[in-house]
């Protein structure tokens, strides 16, 4: 009798725990609810709809919404429902004004001839979100908030050729330059966010509400910051863009990975997902609810190789005993078939990297990426005098071809593209060792002996980004006056290319205030570190977002994030 | 008594101070800096970001700025986060409830079922009730508790579609999980009743933390009974004739549960710290998901917070647990 009892009770048990697991009120599926219903296709509405809720969800955390302290690159894209600049880039790579009437240029009269005085007409009736008005004082006071020291404003550098911004009336906002400033335009359009006057005291940045609760004049304000959990942003119904925004709310949804992203986007929870990777491409392209944008994204992963002997940081003149050769830096860039990994690891969702400025409005078209091609390698190669050796790969005066390769650990489309190279590179007799770093020890600082920064290395594999105005891309990266030494350790040269050429481009180009004569100098100066070959760009990836299909009004951009257009999105 | 909980409570500073130097140490091994992350951002000239470790005081030497923290927490400042600039205390408090709430109610959840079954199995030792209780014990316990926490997601938030859509227990109309696979509440549109809302958000979280704690305590609470019930004095009470239930509850019970008050006093603590996985699958913002990040981003200070409270409660809650046996068994004294 006992054994048939205890059966009873153990089935029990099950049952019970069973629901003790779940303690909600556990409802009785009903065959009708259980199958989804098939939506029928509604007939596409005349224009944009009023009202509803947007939910973006994001897989980085904003710690704060300041971008003056900001970290993540998340923040910047929030700001762009909440806050506005000066101008922004549209999605055909070009400036537009938002709170300016125009993009002052020599024509215009907005600036001078000398290129130090530039004159922005502010636009009339813009609101901040408390209802004060939006002045050119507004300018003043974040130049202001920039300038105090020990605040932990990180824009400091950036803003000190900029000597004082003047307001003859309040809708004139005049910026004096100490010295010229190729980049001026990045001032308050990108670079540093544009704060309300009563924000709080400048020396007490750090400790604002503004930082949680941000005062802003763009089309959505926030209303409620739930740390780790969503940030609420609702219409403001002051908007100065007549009929805009379209919708009433959104939600910024947190998360901790882009897997959980994925799957919201995928149960419709989210509308749209910040950032989404190549790797996301083929679950995203069997959601049958989401639709995919892309566009080609400023910058992109390459090679860096080290023309120096590693060894002592202090000198920055010998040649590196292999790689200080332009024969076979070219050799390898000739080498690797950039093809193979964009449609094998990229999902076919990149270009082959062809140089440093690749998107509008600087994009160097005229600059050909480096073919795929062996024969030519290996004819460098043998110019160069490494002949093959017993075991293929090549040697010369007794040395072997053999390079140290290393990226960031931890990152498995660049562990993969790795053994691609390595297989490449083996092909035309040159040997390719991997060593792998955390990125934090391997692009670290001068202190902590960063290899980059001592020049501790042969070959390095990352991404470097790109900025609008490319004259900082372009000065810290390949003018000589850029190269780290102990003089000199926050320069970011680490190829150590030292060109009098280049460095007479980038100069004449940063001395220029406007745009095609510039383009044209630093499109020059790109293609000298092209034929150098100490860049070799591999491939240049795409700003992938997926969205809801019911989103409508986006557009895609390189620059800008998914809520570049805010006020323009609608939900059918 | 007194006395002794008055020692073991001045022995704790010590043990403290060394505690915070070796995971001050540690911590700042780690080549994590609170701007790292800052590094490859071309907007930020490396002059500005070389002037912002001056100011944030990071290039200082290890004593230095240990003996900075030390400063601050003898007069009772936890310090500020290095990434959201608020004060450590807010950090933790405003996480801390989000924490609990989930813990607790699965720790709870957990003990009552725990305990009634690891008693009728070593009562009804090798009956078919123990072999299914020990079964599905040694199951919770084997299963990786992420990869459960992943099942659940997809069995009841991606393939099962809740019957009760567009009700008036679920306004929101089809198709909706069955139970949502993350967060605390629901954001978006027609949300359910605030309660029913935050149940139905519940139910998966505390699942995946329940079962495994469920199946901890089965265990000691089995294993506990099973030592207890051979003792003399058991087969005393009985032989005296006294009714199985008061044997087992009266006599056995109190005794049997000294190893499970370890475990417990030891687990509360852990409480406190989240359950890191749990957090991260369900997109709970709790201390685990604030450790986690604190520890990607550097910031020192807010780890320092966490690990320094954390210790002081696993100290606290073992003289607790010590305090505790001698109730449980007089025979225990610490005089």
């Amino acid at each position: 009798m006992s054994s048939r009892k205890w059966l009873v009770l153990s089935l029990l048990v099950l049952v019970v725990i069973g629901v003790a697991c779940q303690p909600a009120p556990t409802p009785v599926p009903t065959k009708a609810a259980a199958a989804p219903t098939a939506v029928p296709k509604p007939t596409e509405p005349a224009g944009p709809k009023k009202g509803g809720t947007l939910t973006m969800v994001a897989w980085q955390e904003p710690e704060h919404l300041n971008l003056e302290l900001g970290t993540q690159t998340v923040s910047s894209h929030v700001y762009e429902f909440f806050g506005e600049n000066l101008a922004q880039v549209n999605d055909k790579g070009q400036w537009i004004p938002e709170l300016a009437t125009e993009i002052p240029t020599t024509q215009n009269g907005g600036v001078s001839a000398d290129g130090k005085t530039i004159t922005y007409k502010l636009r009339k009736n813009v609101k901040w979100h408390d209802g004060s008005d939006f002045t050119c004082a507004d300018l003043q006071f974040t130049l202001q908030v920039i300038r105090t020291p020990n605040n932990g404003a990180l824009d400091t550098g950036i803003f000190a050729d900029l000597d004082q911004v003047e307001c003859p009336d309040p809708n004139t906002a005049v910026l004096k330059f100490k010295n010229f400033y190729a980049s001026w335009i990045r001032l308050f359009s990108g670079i540093g966010p544009i704060f309300p006057k009563n924000a709080g005291k400048p020396e007490d940045l750090k400790t604002w509400a503004y930082n949680r609760k941000p005062n802003g004049t763009g089309p959505f304000k926030v209303t409620e910051f739930v740390t780790g959990d969503h940030i609420t942003l609702e219409k403001n119904t002051a908007y100065w863009q007549p009929d805009r925004p379209y919708l009433d709310k959104v939600i910024v949804r947190i998360v901790p990975s882009s897997e959980v992203a994925m799957q919201l986007l995928k149960n419709g929870e989210a509308d749209i997902m910040w950032n989404n990777t190549e790797a996301d491409m083929p679950a995203l392209e069997k959601m049958t609810n989401v639709k995919l944008f892309d566009a080609p994204q400023a910058g992109g992963e390459r090679l860096i190789l080290n023309a120096v002997k590693p060894g002592d940081p202090a000198d920055n003149k010998t040649p590196h005993p292999i790689l200080g050769d332009v024969k076979v830096r070219q050799a390898i860039a000739f080498g690797i078939d950039k093809k193979t990994i964009i449609d094998k690891l990229l999902n076919g969702k990149g270009l082959p990297g062809s140089s440093e400025l690749n998107v509008d409005p600087y994009n160097c078209t005229d600059i050909k990426a480096y073919a795929f091609d062996q024969t030519k390698a290996k004819a460098l190669l043998d110019e160069a005098g490494w002949k093959a050796g017993s075991d293929g790969i090549r040697v010369k005066d007794g040395n072997r071809l053999r390079l140290k390769y290393q990226t960031t650990t931890g990152n498995k489309l660049r562990e993969d593209s790795q053994v691609l190279i390595v297989e490449n590179m083996k092909a035309i007799g040159v040997e390719f060792f991997i060593e792998n770093q955390p990125s934090s020890l391997l692009l670290g600082g001068w202190a902590a002996n960063s290899p980059r920064k001592k020049g501790n290395y042969d070959i390095l594999m990352y991404t470097t980004n790109a900025s609008i105005d490319p004259h900082a891309q372009m000065y810290t990266y390949f003018h000589s006056k850029s190269i780290p030494s102990p003089d000199n350790q926050g320069g970011i040269n680490y190829s150590r290319w030292n060109d009098p050429d280049t460095d007479k481009l980038i100069d004449q180009a940063g001395s220029l205030p406007d745009w095609p004569a510039r383009k044209d100098l630093y499109c020059k100066a790109a293609a000298r570190v092209v034929d150098g070959a100490t860049h070799i760009y591999l491939y240049q990836r795409f700003n992938l977002q997926g969205f809801n299909a019911r989103v409508q009004g986006w557009l895609a951009t390189p620059w800008g994030g998914p809520a570049w257009n805010a006020a323009d999105l609608w939900v059918k | 008594m007194t006395r002794y909980i008055i020692r073991r409570l001045i022995q704790a500073i010590p043990v403290l101070f060394i505690i915070s130097v070796i995971v001050f140490s540690l911590i700042q091994i780690s080549p994590n800096n609170p701007l790292s992350a800052m590094q490859n951002n071309p907007n930020i000239t490396p002059e500005d970001l070389l002037r912002l470790e001056q100011e944030y005081g990071l290039n200082d030497p290890l004593p230095v700025k240990y003996s900075k923290w030390l400063g601050q927490i003898v007069q009772g400042n936890w310090g500020d986060s290095f990434v959201t600039h608020r004060p450590v205390l807010t950090e933790i408090g405003e996480r801390l409830p989000n924490t609990l709430y989930l813990s607790l109610i699965a720790f709870v959840l957990a003990l009552i079922i725990a305990i009634p079954f690891g008693l009728i199995s070593a009562v009804r030792q090798y009956s078919l009730f123990d072999h299914a209780v020990t079964t599905i014990a040694f199951m919770g316990q084997s299963i990786p508790i992420f990869w459960f926490g992943l099942i659940l997601i997809i069995v009841f938030s991606v393939n099962m579609q809740n019957p009760l859509a567009g009700t008036a227990l679920f306004p929101h109309p089809p198709p909706l999980p069955m139970f949502p696979g993350g967060g605390m509440t629901t954001l978006g549109e027609s949300p359910p009743d605030p309660l029913v809302d935050r149940v139905w958000h519940l139910v998966l979280p505390v699942s995946m933390l329940a079962v495994f704690q469920l199946a901890q305590h089965v265990r000691y609470m089995r294993a506990g009974m099973l030592d207890v019930l051979k003792m003399d004095y058991i087969r005393t009470a009985t032989a005296k004739g006294l009714r199985e239930r008061a044997v087992i509850l009266k006599h056995a019970f109190k005794n049997a549960a000294i190893p499970l008050v370890t475990i417990i006093a030891l687990e509360i603590p852990a409480l406190f710290n989240g359950a890191l996985f749990t957090e991260t699958i369900f997109s709970w913002p709790g201390m685990g998901r604030l450790f986690f990040n604190s520890a990607e981003r550097g910031d020192y200070t807010v780890l320092m917070g966490i690990l320094m409270i954390s210790a002081t409660l696993i100290i606290f809650f073992n003289l607790v647990a010590d305090i505790a046996y001698a109730f449980l068994d007089p025979r225990i004294r610490f005089d």
